[in-house]
């Protein structure tokens, strides 16, 4: 017998029950077909791999590139006028230096020599180096990372600092080998770790020298290196500086890292190539994600129904497909960073830099999420086509 | 809302067309029919008489193409597409022929789901699925997946989630389709037993004649058209 009339029934979850409920379906849905998640997962874990693979070389190109300008201890840079990126233009006269000294804010003004030059090697041939002469005794425009030696030792006659990942390539030397640098005798004093550009790798000496190797004019030099009084703005003395110099560039260190990364990205095809590869392991896991989603949807077209019918709505398996597509990304990122950050520990030397900043990985995992939430956008198409009715059938 | 004394389903001059012009396809024609709260209704009909078209408009999966369907008082017929899935959860508990559990959740998920889609915590909704477990039969396969379980178990365990959250109205598509004899009556007879004791009305579709004798009243459909059918009822 009928002990009680039944009434319709009005409650509806809150906003988190309802993400609650539907995320937990979502995972049970992806942890059930394991192949499919795997299938999916690789999709984003290739996205992250090739993606980061080129954009960690890209980074560690462009750090090549304002290594320098980042690693001497000059606030502001005298350069050549129009200078963009970091090579030697037109030598400036060095008399610059002294007119920089005197600029109210300025605690120091150095000169600085830079320029290629060529290694004679024990065996004949010869290699490229590209020379730095820094003036003594402060010494501001290197060496450094410093792993053998003293670069006070550059203060002596004929004295030079080599690159410690070339030292092979050098022809074997070792501290106290001499070689030929540009037709002048010169003797290994000590070595850096991992300074070379995007170029042939740096070798320091004292000004002197490097002058003479170089043949630069007595009174020219490559830059002018300055440092600002504590407590002054940079900016305001540069600009001071760029007054009383009308005749250079002077750049602050963090507007001199600015151009020449634009320089790069604007004026090299460098960032087309690499930003269109990176852009190729998106769209690639992009297509694979996408697929996978939609084919777990098509598996599953029937439990979809079933959902609907028992009162999911378009929007309820909407936030099913992104809490999937959210978890495919982190996880995806997760793995695909992990595997890429060893790999490139394993492949990281001084010649190939493979940089993968904070930034860049946290960058990499949202790009990851907005890709595979868009990726879903596909499998939601179809969910919204699925007919509750077809339960029935 | 209505519910009061309203019947718990009442067609008028119900139809269903699909397709237009030269295709189309009557499916329902003049279908008037009225299910009193606590009624446990058998509908039957041959192949492609309009059964699961019927089944479907009042599961308000399916918008009708003339008359009027009221549930406990309520029209239904004419709502936008976005506003049945409230409805569903509201009004209607299905039982379907090929059980429709989602395969990757346990027994007890799968009732609690429907019970957390109409506002239960987690909390609530997992012990409430335990006791529905247990009212089918069920007590030890809470945690089992439906893979796990047997035709007659999946059954059960799809009955316990139509009657989850108390919906007042059951419908049933050939609940017992995929059943043997022994299982489809007993399958049948809990569904007829909880729905007594918890004043639900009941609505199922069937070819199964062996569990005729079950139902207050049997519908026949054919061609589209309803009559009420004459066989042997069970003693109330």
């Amino acid at each position: 017998m009928t002990t009680a009339i039944a009434r319709p029934i009005l409650t509806r979850p809150g906003f988190g029950l309802r993400w609650r409920t539907l995320a937990r379906v979502a995972l049970r849905m992806m942890l059930h077909d394991k192949l499919k998640m795997i299938g999916t997962l690789s999709g984003v874990v290739f996205a992250v791999l090739l993606s980061n693979q080129q954009a960690g070389t890209f980074m560690g190109l462009l750090y090549k590139n304002v290594m320098f300008v980042e690693n001497s201890d000059a606030d502001i840079w005298i350069a050549p006028p129009g200078t963009e990126a970091f090579q030697p233009g037109k030598p400036i006269p060095e008399s610059y230096v002294l007119q920089a000294r005197v600029v109210d804010g300025v605690a120091w003004a150095e000169p600085l020599l830079y320029g290629a030059s060529t290694i004679t090697l024990p065996s004949g041939g010869s290699e490229a180096v590209t020379l730095v002469g820094t003036k003594a005794p402060a010494l501001h425009g290197g060496p450094w990372n410093v792993v053998v030696g003293d670069p006070q030792a550059l203060l002596r006659p004929d004295m030079m600092f080599f690159e410690h990942a070339d030292r092979e390539k050098f022809g074997g030397i070792n501290l106290g080998s001499v070689r030929e640098l540009g037709g002048k005798r010169v003797v290994a004093s000590g070595f850096t770790w991992g300074l070379i550009p995007f170029g042939p790798s740096y070798a320091f000496g004292e000004y002197n020298l490097v002058q003479q190797i170089l043949r630069t004019p007595a009174d020219r030099i490559s830059f002018g290196l300055v440092g600002v009084a504590e407590g002054r703005d940079h900016e305001a003395v540069a600009r001071d500086i760029q007054r009383a110099l009308p005749d250079t560039t002077v750049l602050t260190r963090s507007q001199y890292r600015r151009s020449i990364i634009r320089y790069i990205l604007t004026r090299t095809a460098i960032g087309i190539t690499f930003g269109t590869s990176a852009l190729f392991g998106l769209v690639i896991g992009f297509v694979i994600v996408a697929l996978s989603m939609f084919s777990a949807v098509l598996d599953n077209v029937r439990e979809f129904g079933t959902l609907k019918a028992i009162g999911a709505t378009n929007r309820d398996l909407a936030r099913l497909l992104v809490v999937q597509a959210v978890v495919y990304a982190l996880m995806g990122s997760l793995i695909g960073l992990a595997f890429v950050t060893f790999v490139a520990g394993k492949i990281r030397s001084p010649q190939l830099a493979v940089f993968l900043p904070v930034e860049l990985l946290i960058g990499t995992t949202l790009v990851m999420v907005f890709m595979c939430i868009f990726a879903s956008g596909l499998a939601l198409l179809r969910l919204r086509k699925v007919e509750p009715g077809m339960v029935f059938r | 809302m209505s519910i009061g004394n309203h019947p718990a389903v009442e067609v008028k001059q119900l139809g269903k067309t699909y397709g237009s012009g030269a295709t189309a396809f009557t499916a329902l024609r003049d279908i008037n029919m009225r299910v009193e709260p606590g009624e446990f209704i058998m509908l039957e009909g041959p192949s492609g008489s309009g059964k699961t078209t019927l089944l479907s408009i009042l599961g308000c999966v399916l918008s009708p193409s003339a008359g009027q369907v009221k549930l406990f008082g309520e029209d239904v017929s004419g709502r936008k597409d976005s506003e049945l899935p409230q409805l569903r959860l509201s009004y209607i508990g299905f039982v379907f022929q090929g059980h429709n559990l989602v395969a990757s959740l346990t027994a007890r998920e799968n009732i609690a789901l429907v019970l957390q889609l109409r506002g239960w915590s987690v909390q609530k909704a997992h012990k409430e699925a335990g006791l529905l477990l247990e009212q089918v039969g069920l007590p030890g396969k809470a945690e089992s997946k439906p893979g796990d379980l047997s035709g007659g178990q999946r059954q059960r365990v799809a009955i316990a989630r139509a009657l989850a959250g108390g919906p007042p109205l059951i419908l049933a598509d050939e609940p017992t389709a995929a059943l043997d004899a022994e299982n489809g009556l007993k399958v049948t007879e809990i569904l007829r037993q909880l729905a007594r004791e918890q004043g639900r009305t009941v609505l199922v579709v069937t070819h199964d004649n062996r569990i005729y004798h079950l139902a207050d009243r049997i519908l026949h459909i054919e061609d589209g058209r309803m009559r009420e059918a004459h066989h042997e009822q069970a003693p109330q």
